[in-house]
Protein backbone atom coordinates (compact mmCIF):
# COMPACT_ATOMS: atom_id res chain seq x y z
CA UNK A 1 0.00 0.00 0.00
CA UNK A 2 1.45 3.49 -0.91
CA UNK A 3 2.29 5.99 1.88
CA UNK A 4 -0.53 8.47 1.12
CA UNK A 5 -3.24 5.63 0.90
CA UNK A 6 -2.30 4.24 4.35
CA UNK A 7 -2.33 8.01 5.31
CA UNK A 8 -5.56 8.29 4.12
CA UNK A 9 -7.17 4.94 5.03
CA UNK A 10 -5.31 5.53 8.96
CA UNK A 11 -6.67 8.82 9.29
CA UNK A 12 -10.53 7.40 8.31
CA UNK A 13 -10.22 4.41 11.21
CA UNK A 14 -8.81 7.13 13.34
CA UNK A 15 -12.61 8.88 12.99
CA UNK A 16 -14.57 5.45 13.73
CA UNK A 17 -12.50 4.28 16.55
CA UNK A 18 -12.46 7.31 18.36
CA UNK A 19 -15.82 8.04 17.14
CA UNK A 20 -15.01 11.34 16.35
CA UNK A 21 -18.28 13.11 15.75
CA UNK A 22 -17.58 16.62 13.40
CA UNK A 23 -14.21 15.33 12.49
CA UNK A 24 -13.50 14.91 8.55
CA UNK A 25 -10.98 12.20 8.03
CA UNK A 26 -9.43 14.48 5.46
CA UNK A 27 -9.16 17.60 7.93
CA UNK A 28 -6.60 15.66 9.91
CA UNK A 29 -3.75 17.34 8.96
CA UNK A 30 -0.62 14.47 8.78
CA UNK A 31 1.39 16.60 11.18
CA UNK A 32 -1.03 18.12 13.59
CA UNK A 33 -0.73 16.89 16.73
CA UNK A 34 -3.33 13.84 18.08
CA UNK A 35 -2.83 15.12 22.00
CA UNK A 36 -3.28 18.20 23.42
CA UNK A 37 -3.71 20.80 20.97
CA UNK A 38 -4.03 20.25 17.69
CA UNK A 39 -7.13 17.10 17.36
CA UNK A 40 -7.02 17.08 21.28
CA UNK A 41 -7.05 13.46 22.44
CA UNK A 42 -6.32 12.48 25.52
CA UNK A 43 -5.41 9.58 27.43
CA UNK A 44 -8.38 6.92 26.80
CA UNK A 45 -7.84 7.83 22.82
CA UNK A 46 -4.50 6.72 23.34
CA UNK A 47 -5.40 3.27 24.94
CA UNK A 48 -8.16 3.24 21.81
CA UNK A 49 -5.51 3.99 19.07
CA UNK A 50 -3.02 1.05 20.73
CA UNK A 51 -6.07 -1.10 19.71
CA UNK A 52 -6.30 0.01 16.61
CA UNK A 53 -3.34 -0.60 15.58
CA UNK A 54 -3.30 -4.13 17.23
CA UNK A 55 -6.77 -4.95 15.35
CA UNK A 56 -5.80 -3.36 12.34
CA UNK A 57 -2.25 -3.87 11.83
CA UNK A 58 -1.18 -6.73 14.33
CA UNK A 59 0.95 -3.89 15.97
CA UNK A 60 1.46 -4.91 19.77
CA UNK A 61 2.50 -1.99 21.84
CA UNK A 62 3.52 -3.27 25.24
CA UNK A 63 5.89 -0.26 26.48
CA UNK A 64 4.54 3.08 27.07
CA UNK A 65 7.49 4.78 26.39
CA UNK A 66 7.36 3.47 22.57
CA UNK A 67 4.29 4.22 22.51
CA UNK A 68 4.38 7.88 23.40
CA UNK A 69 7.06 7.98 20.66
CA UNK A 70 3.92 6.79 17.51
CA UNK A 71 1.03 8.42 18.73
CA UNK A 72 2.67 11.87 17.69
CA UNK A 73 0.62 12.20 14.85
CA UNK A 74 -0.33 10.62 11.87
CA UNK A 75 2.81 10.76 10.08
CA UNK A 76 4.66 9.17 13.19
CA UNK A 77 2.03 6.49 12.93
CA UNK A 78 2.14 5.19 9.77
CA UNK A 79 6.01 5.47 10.04
CA UNK A 80 5.46 2.98 12.87
CA UNK A 81 2.78 1.25 10.44
CA UNK A 82 5.13 0.62 7.40
CA UNK A 83 7.90 -1.05 9.79
CA UNK A 84 5.82 -3.11 11.91
CA UNK A 85 2.75 -3.84 10.40
CA UNK A 86 2.07 -7.71 10.56
CA UNK A 87 -1.17 -7.29 8.63
CA UNK B 1 -41.80 12.02 51.86
CA UNK B 2 -40.19 15.00 49.66
CA UNK B 3 -41.09 17.65 47.13
CA UNK B 4 -40.46 17.72 43.50
CA UNK B 5 -39.22 21.30 42.29
CA UNK B 6 -38.15 20.65 39.06
CA UNK B 7 -38.22 17.77 36.35
CA UNK B 8 -36.84 17.30 32.59
CA UNK B 9 -37.49 13.70 30.70
CA UNK B 10 -36.55 12.33 27.19
CA UNK B 11 -38.66 10.16 26.09
CA UNK B 12 -39.99 8.63 22.41
CA UNK B 13 -42.54 11.87 22.70
CA UNK B 14 -42.13 15.41 22.49
CA UNK B 15 -40.96 16.06 26.17
CA UNK B 16 -37.48 17.40 26.01
CA UNK B 17 -37.39 20.73 26.43
CA UNK B 18 -39.86 21.00 29.18
CA UNK B 19 -41.33 23.98 27.73
CA UNK B 20 -41.87 22.57 24.48
CA UNK B 21 -43.63 19.47 25.60
CA UNK B 22 -46.41 18.18 23.62
CA UNK B 23 -48.27 15.33 24.58
CA UNK B 24 -51.38 15.35 21.83
CA UNK B 25 -48.93 14.29 18.69
CA UNK B 26 -47.57 11.38 19.23
CA UNK B 27 -44.63 9.03 17.88
CA UNK B 28 -46.10 5.98 16.92
CA UNK B 29 -43.68 2.73 18.01
CA UNK B 30 -41.70 1.25 15.11
CA UNK B 31 -41.42 -2.70 14.69
CA UNK B 32 -42.26 -3.02 18.32
CA UNK B 33 -39.86 -0.37 19.72
CA UNK B 34 -40.60 3.02 21.02
CA UNK B 35 -37.42 4.66 20.63
CA UNK B 36 -36.59 7.92 22.42
CA UNK B 37 -36.39 11.17 20.47
CA UNK B 38 -32.97 12.41 21.34
CA UNK B 39 -32.24 16.23 21.22
CA UNK B 40 -28.71 17.86 20.39
CA UNK B 41 -27.23 17.61 23.48
CA UNK B 42 -25.46 21.14 23.69
CA UNK B 43 -24.61 21.20 27.03
CA UNK B 44 -22.73 17.95 27.00
CA UNK B 45 -19.31 18.57 25.94
CA UNK B 46 -18.60 16.81 22.36
CA UNK B 47 -15.43 15.15 23.72
CA UNK B 48 -17.53 13.10 26.44
CA UNK B 49 -21.15 12.93 23.99
CA UNK B 50 -18.64 10.98 22.02
CA UNK B 51 -18.06 7.88 24.03
CA UNK B 52 -21.33 7.82 25.49
CA UNK B 53 -23.85 5.14 25.00
CA UNK B 54 -27.93 5.95 24.43
CA UNK B 55 -28.34 5.28 28.33
CA UNK B 56 -25.49 7.32 29.00
CA UNK B 57 -27.17 9.92 26.63
CA UNK B 58 -30.34 10.62 27.64
CA UNK B 59 -29.89 10.31 31.65
CA UNK B 60 -27.10 12.92 31.15
CA UNK B 61 -28.83 14.81 28.79
CA UNK B 62 -32.07 15.44 30.57
CA UNK B 63 -29.86 15.60 34.29
CA UNK B 64 -27.92 18.72 32.78
CA UNK B 65 -31.10 20.79 32.53
CA UNK B 66 -31.18 20.19 36.21
CA UNK B 67 -27.48 20.29 37.98
CA UNK B 68 -27.36 23.75 37.15
CA UNK B 69 -29.36 24.02 40.49
CA UNK B 70 -26.56 22.96 42.60
CA UNK B 71 -28.00 19.53 43.90
CA UNK B 72 -26.22 18.22 46.82
CA UNK B 73 -26.29 14.44 45.50
CA UNK B 74 -27.39 12.26 42.00
CA UNK B 75 -29.58 9.20 43.08
CA UNK B 76 -30.47 7.63 39.78
CA UNK B 77 -32.21 4.20 39.03
CA UNK B 78 -31.67 1.64 36.22
CA UNK B 79 -32.85 -1.48 35.50
CA UNK B 80 -30.11 -2.10 32.48
CA UNK B 81 -27.60 0.70 32.31
CA UNK B 82 -25.73 1.38 28.87
CA UNK B 83 -26.74 -2.54 28.10
CA UNK B 84 -25.62 -1.63 24.36
CA UNK B 85 -21.91 -0.62 25.19
CA UNK B 86 -22.54 -4.09 27.67
CA UNK B 87 -22.93 -6.62 24.89
CA UNK B 88 -20.58 -4.95 22.97
CA UNK B 89 -17.67 -4.79 25.34
CA UNK B 90 -18.56 -9.11 25.73
CA UNK B 91 -18.87 -9.33 22.30
CA UNK B 92 -15.37 -7.92 22.02
CA UNK B 93 -13.87 -10.54 24.70
CA UNK B 94 -15.31 -13.31 22.23
CA UNK B 95 -14.23 -11.66 19.13
CA UNK B 96 -10.49 -10.77 19.98
CA UNK B 97 -10.49 -13.82 22.62
CA UNK B 98 -10.03 -11.79 25.77
CA UNK B 99 -6.93 -10.00 24.08
CA UNK B 100 -6.92 -6.14 23.18
CA UNK B 101 -10.16 -4.40 24.32
CA UNK B 102 -11.31 -0.79 23.56
CA UNK B 103 -11.74 0.92 27.44
CA UNK B 104 -14.67 2.95 26.20
CA UNK B 105 -17.79 0.70 26.22
CA UNK B 106 -16.57 -1.06 29.05
CA UNK B 107 -16.39 2.01 31.23
CA UNK B 108 -19.88 3.17 30.11
CA UNK B 109 -21.75 -0.19 30.25
CA UNK B 110 -21.18 -0.02 33.90
CA UNK B 111 -24.59 0.64 35.33
CA UNK B 112 -23.36 3.40 37.76
CA UNK B 113 -21.73 5.44 34.48
CA UNK B 114 -24.75 7.65 34.19
CA UNK B 115 -24.57 8.93 37.11
CA UNK B 116 -20.85 9.25 37.54
CA UNK B 117 -20.62 11.12 34.41
CA UNK B 118 -23.50 13.94 35.71
CA UNK B 119 -21.10 14.48 38.41
CA UNK B 120 -17.84 14.61 36.82
CA UNK B 121 -19.65 17.18 34.29
CA UNK B 122 -21.74 18.96 36.69
CA UNK B 123 -18.12 19.08 39.46
CA UNK B 124 -20.54 17.80 41.95
CA UNK B 125 -18.40 15.91 44.74
CA UNK B 126 -21.32 14.74 47.11
CA UNK B 127 -23.80 11.38 47.28
CA UNK B 128 -23.33 9.58 44.33
CA UNK B 129 -25.32 6.27 43.70
CA UNK B 130 -27.09 3.86 41.77
CA UNK B 131 -29.64 2.05 42.30
CA UNK B 132 -29.97 -1.43 39.79
CA UNK B 133 -33.27 -3.67 40.97
CA UNK B 134 -34.84 -4.28 37.27
CA UNK B 135 -38.33 -2.75 37.54
CA UNK B 136 -37.92 -1.29 41.30
CA UNK B 137 -34.87 0.50 40.37
CA UNK B 138 -36.36 4.11 40.51
CA UNK B 139 -39.02 3.12 43.23
CA UNK B 140 -35.77 1.71 45.41
CA UNK B 141 -33.89 5.29 43.79
CA UNK B 142 -36.81 7.65 45.49
CA UNK B 143 -36.46 5.74 48.82
CA UNK B 144 -32.77 5.93 49.09
CA UNK B 145 -33.62 10.31 48.70
CA UNK B 146 -35.82 9.91 51.13
CA UNK B 147 -34.00 8.91 53.96
CA UNK B 148 -31.25 10.99 53.05
CA UNK B 149 -33.60 13.85 52.80
CA UNK B 150 -34.67 12.83 56.11
CA UNK B 151 -31.58 12.25 57.57
CA UNK B 152 -31.14 16.30 56.84
CA UNK B 153 -27.57 16.00 56.41
CA UNK B 154 -27.73 17.88 53.31
CA UNK B 155 -30.76 19.59 51.33
CA UNK B 156 -31.49 18.93 47.60
CA UNK B 157 -31.03 15.70 45.50
CA UNK B 158 -31.01 14.80 41.43
CA UNK B 159 -33.16 12.29 41.46
CA UNK B 160 -33.62 10.06 37.96
CA UNK B 161 -33.95 7.34 35.90
CA UNK B 162 -33.22 5.86 33.02
CA UNK B 163 -32.73 2.62 30.49
CA UNK B 164 -32.46 2.01 26.35
CA UNK B 165 -33.78 -0.20 24.32
CA UNK B 166 -30.56 -2.49 23.46
CA UNK B 167 -30.72 -4.67 20.04
CA UNK B 168 -29.30 -7.57 21.67
CA UNK B 169 -31.35 -7.53 24.73
CA UNK B 170 -34.52 -6.85 22.60
CA UNK B 171 -34.41 -10.04 20.87
CA UNK B 172 -33.52 -11.89 23.87
CA UNK B 173 -36.79 -10.25 25.82
CA UNK B 174 -38.95 -10.87 22.27
CA UNK B 175 -37.74 -14.37 22.40
CA UNK B 176 -39.29 -15.11 25.56
CA UNK B 177 -41.99 -13.73 25.20
CA UNK B 178 -41.76 -10.19 26.28
CA UNK B 179 -43.00 -8.21 23.04
CA UNK B 180 -46.14 -8.69 21.35
CA UNK B 181 -45.30 -10.60 17.89
CA UNK B 182 -47.56 -8.47 15.69
CA UNK B 183 -47.34 -4.98 14.89
CA UNK B 184 -48.65 -2.57 17.39
CA UNK B 185 -48.07 1.38 16.79
CA UNK B 186 -50.15 3.24 19.79
CA UNK B 187 -53.16 2.71 22.01
CA UNK B 188 -54.45 -0.43 20.43
CA UNK B 189 -51.83 -1.99 22.61
CA UNK B 190 -54.10 -2.21 25.51
CA UNK B 191 -57.41 -3.82 22.80
CA UNK B 192 -55.32 -6.91 21.86
CA UNK B 193 -56.20 -8.80 25.14
CA UNK B 194 -52.61 -11.27 23.65
CA UNK B 195 -49.08 -11.31 25.69
CA UNK B 196 -46.43 -9.37 25.32
CA UNK B 197 -46.28 -5.02 24.99
CA UNK B 198 -44.01 -3.09 23.15
CA UNK B 199 -40.26 -1.94 24.51
CA UNK B 200 -39.74 1.82 25.08
CA UNK B 201 -36.78 3.93 26.30
CA UNK B 202 -36.37 7.29 28.35
CA UNK B 203 -34.81 9.26 30.86
CA UNK B 204 -36.38 11.74 33.73
CA UNK B 205 -35.24 13.59 36.31
CA UNK B 206 -36.28 14.73 38.90
CA UNK B 207 -35.02 18.27 41.48
CA UNK B 208 -36.19 17.50 45.28
CA UNK B 209 -36.12 18.67 48.79
CA UNK B 210 -38.34 18.82 51.60
CA UNK B 211 -39.46 22.16 50.99
CA UNK B 212 -43.37 22.89 50.03
CA UNK B 213 -42.17 26.35 48.71
CA UNK B 214 -42.07 26.74 45.00
CA UNK B 215 -42.92 22.90 44.88
CA UNK B 216 -44.45 21.41 41.73
CA UNK B 217 -45.48 18.05 43.54
CA UNK B 218 -45.30 16.16 46.57
CA UNK B 219 -44.49 12.30 46.64
CA UNK B 220 -46.75 11.46 49.78
CA UNK B 221 -45.65 7.86 50.03
CA UNK B 222 -44.12 4.80 48.12
CA UNK B 223 -44.95 1.44 48.69
CA UNK B 224 -42.59 -1.55 46.91
CA UNK B 225 -43.58 -5.13 46.74
CA UNK B 226 -42.38 -8.38 45.41
CA UNK B 227 -45.55 -11.16 44.56
CA UNK B 228 -47.25 -12.92 42.08
CA UNK B 229 -49.98 -13.00 44.16
CA UNK B 230 -53.07 -11.29 42.98
CA UNK B 231 -54.77 -10.87 45.91
CA UNK B 232 -52.10 -9.95 47.85
CA UNK B 233 -51.43 -6.96 45.41
CA UNK B 234 -54.87 -5.77 46.31
CA UNK B 235 -54.35 -6.13 49.87
CA UNK B 236 -51.50 -4.41 49.87
CA UNK B 237 -53.22 -1.53 47.58
CA UNK B 238 -55.62 -1.41 50.43
CA UNK B 239 -53.50 -1.10 53.46
CA UNK B 240 -51.91 1.00 51.52
CA UNK B 241 -55.21 3.56 51.07
CA UNK B 242 -55.73 3.21 54.69
CA UNK B 243 -52.55 4.43 55.54
CA UNK B 244 -52.90 7.43 53.55
CA UNK B 245 -56.53 7.87 53.73
CA UNK B 246 -56.66 11.86 54.64
CA UNK B 247 -55.03 12.29 51.05
CA UNK B 248 -56.39 8.95 49.31
CA UNK B 249 -60.05 11.02 49.83
CA UNK B 250 -59.09 13.66 47.41
CA UNK B 251 -57.85 11.22 44.68
CA UNK B 252 -58.76 11.78 41.55
CA UNK B 253 -56.84 10.11 38.98
CA UNK B 254 -54.78 6.73 39.02
CA UNK B 255 -52.14 6.35 36.40
CA UNK B 256 -51.76 2.89 36.06
CA UNK B 257 -48.84 1.27 34.10
CA UNK B 258 -51.00 -1.40 31.99
CA UNK B 259 -48.94 -2.41 29.41
CA UNK B 260 -51.06 -4.17 27.00
CA UNK B 261 -49.74 -8.04 28.35
CA UNK B 262 -52.66 -9.69 29.26
CA UNK B 263 -50.90 -12.14 31.36
CA UNK B 264 -50.30 -9.22 34.06
CA UNK B 265 -53.64 -7.44 33.22
CA UNK B 266 -55.18 -8.80 36.46
CA UNK B 267 -52.71 -7.16 38.43
CA UNK B 268 -54.25 -3.49 37.47
CA UNK B 269 -57.67 -4.92 36.98
CA UNK B 270 -57.43 -5.95 40.73
CA UNK B 271 -56.01 -2.38 41.79
CA UNK B 272 -58.75 -0.65 39.87
CA UNK B 273 -61.18 -2.87 41.81
CA UNK B 274 -59.87 -1.72 45.05
CA UNK B 275 -60.20 1.91 43.73
CA UNK B 276 -63.80 1.52 42.42
CA UNK B 277 -65.55 2.74 39.27
CA UNK B 278 -65.35 6.71 40.30
CA UNK B 279 -61.55 6.96 39.82
CA UNK B 280 -60.26 7.84 36.18
CA UNK B 281 -57.71 5.90 35.10
CA UNK B 282 -54.75 7.07 32.45
CA UNK B 283 -52.41 5.02 30.86
CA UNK B 284 -48.72 5.94 29.26
CA UNK B 285 -47.21 2.73 27.86
CA UNK B 286 -48.77 3.18 24.37
CA UNK B 287 -46.23 6.26 24.30
CA UNK B 288 -43.27 5.12 26.44
CA UNK B 289 -43.16 1.86 26.05
CA UNK B 290 -42.47 -0.94 28.54
CA UNK B 291 -38.88 -0.74 30.51
CA UNK B 292 -37.24 -1.34 33.91
CA UNK B 293 -38.28 1.95 35.05
CA UNK B 294 -41.18 3.68 33.08
CA UNK B 295 -42.76 4.71 36.13
CA UNK B 296 -40.22 7.40 36.08
CA UNK B 297 -42.10 8.86 32.82
CA UNK B 298 -45.28 8.20 34.83
CA UNK B 299 -44.00 10.59 37.59
CA UNK B 300 -42.66 12.82 35.43
CA UNK B 301 -46.74 12.92 33.99
CA UNK B 302 -47.93 13.29 37.36
CA UNK B 303 -46.15 16.55 38.20
CA UNK B 304 -47.19 17.71 34.87
CA UNK B 305 -50.93 17.40 35.70
CA UNK B 306 -49.99 18.45 39.27
CA UNK B 307 -48.45 21.98 37.11
CA UNK B 308 -52.02 22.07 35.39
CA UNK B 309 -51.16 20.54 31.90
CA UNK B 310 -54.28 18.32 31.28
CA UNK B 311 -53.56 14.79 30.09
CA UNK B 312 -54.88 14.43 26.50
CA UNK B 313 -57.96 12.11 25.74
CA UNK B 314 -55.82 9.22 24.52
CA UNK B 315 -54.06 8.83 27.71
CA UNK B 316 -57.45 7.57 29.27
CA UNK B 317 -59.52 4.58 29.48
CA UNK B 318 -62.51 5.90 29.61
CA UNK B 319 -63.64 9.47 30.65
CA UNK B 320 -60.96 12.31 31.79
CA UNK B 321 -61.29 13.91 35.41
CA UNK B 322 -64.34 16.29 35.96
CA UNK B 323 -62.34 18.09 37.97
CA UNK B 324 -58.44 19.45 38.77
CA UNK B 325 -56.40 16.91 39.62
CA UNK B 326 -54.83 17.13 43.00
CA UNK B 327 -53.88 13.81 44.04
CA UNK B 328 -52.71 10.94 41.78
CA UNK B 329 -51.80 7.29 42.63
CA UNK B 330 -49.20 5.55 40.30
CA UNK B 331 -49.72 2.15 40.45
CA UNK B 332 -47.20 -0.17 38.09
CA UNK B 333 -45.68 -3.98 38.27
CA UNK B 334 -43.17 -5.38 35.95
CA UNK B 335 -43.47 -8.64 34.57
CA UNK B 336 -46.39 -9.22 37.21
CA UNK B 337 -43.64 -10.07 40.05
CA UNK B 338 -42.33 -6.14 40.80
CA UNK B 339 -44.86 -3.87 41.87
CA UNK B 340 -45.15 -0.22 43.16
CA UNK B 341 -47.95 2.08 44.52
CA UNK B 342 -46.63 5.82 44.44
CA UNK B 343 -48.67 8.79 45.77
CA UNK B 344 -48.14 12.09 44.46
CA UNK B 345 -50.20 15.19 45.73
CA UNK B 346 -50.21 18.79 45.23
CA UNK B 347 -47.78 20.39 46.82
CA UNK B 348 -49.85 23.63 47.87
CA UNK B 349 -52.76 21.75 49.43
CA UNK B 350 -50.70 19.23 51.44
CA UNK B 351 -47.52 20.61 54.08
CA UNK B 352 -44.86 18.16 55.09
CA UNK B 353 -45.45 16.20 57.80
CA UNK B 354 -42.30 15.22 59.16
Amino acid sequence: MEREELKSQLKKQIVEFLNLMQVKPEDIKDDEPLFGEGLGLDSIDSIELIVLLNREYGIDIKDPKEGRKVLVDVNTMVDYIEAHRTK
Amino acid sequence: MFYIHDNACISPQRTFPEAESDLEQISEASEGKLFAREPAYDKIPLGVLRRMGKAARMGVGAAMELVTQKPDGIVIGTSEGGLEDCIKFLNQIIEYKEGVLTPTNFVQSTTNAIAAQIGLLSANKGYNCTHAHRGLSFENAMLDAYMLLEEGKKKKYLLGAVDEISAYNYNIERLGGSYKSDPVKGPELYEMHTAGTIAGEGAAMFLVNKSADSAIAHVQDIKTLHTRDVARVATELRAFLTKNEKQMARTSLLISGENGDERVQKYYSACEEVLGPNIPVARYKHISGEYGTANSFALWLATRILQGHPLPAHFYKHAAPVSPVSSILIYNNYKGLQHSFILVTDPQETPYLA
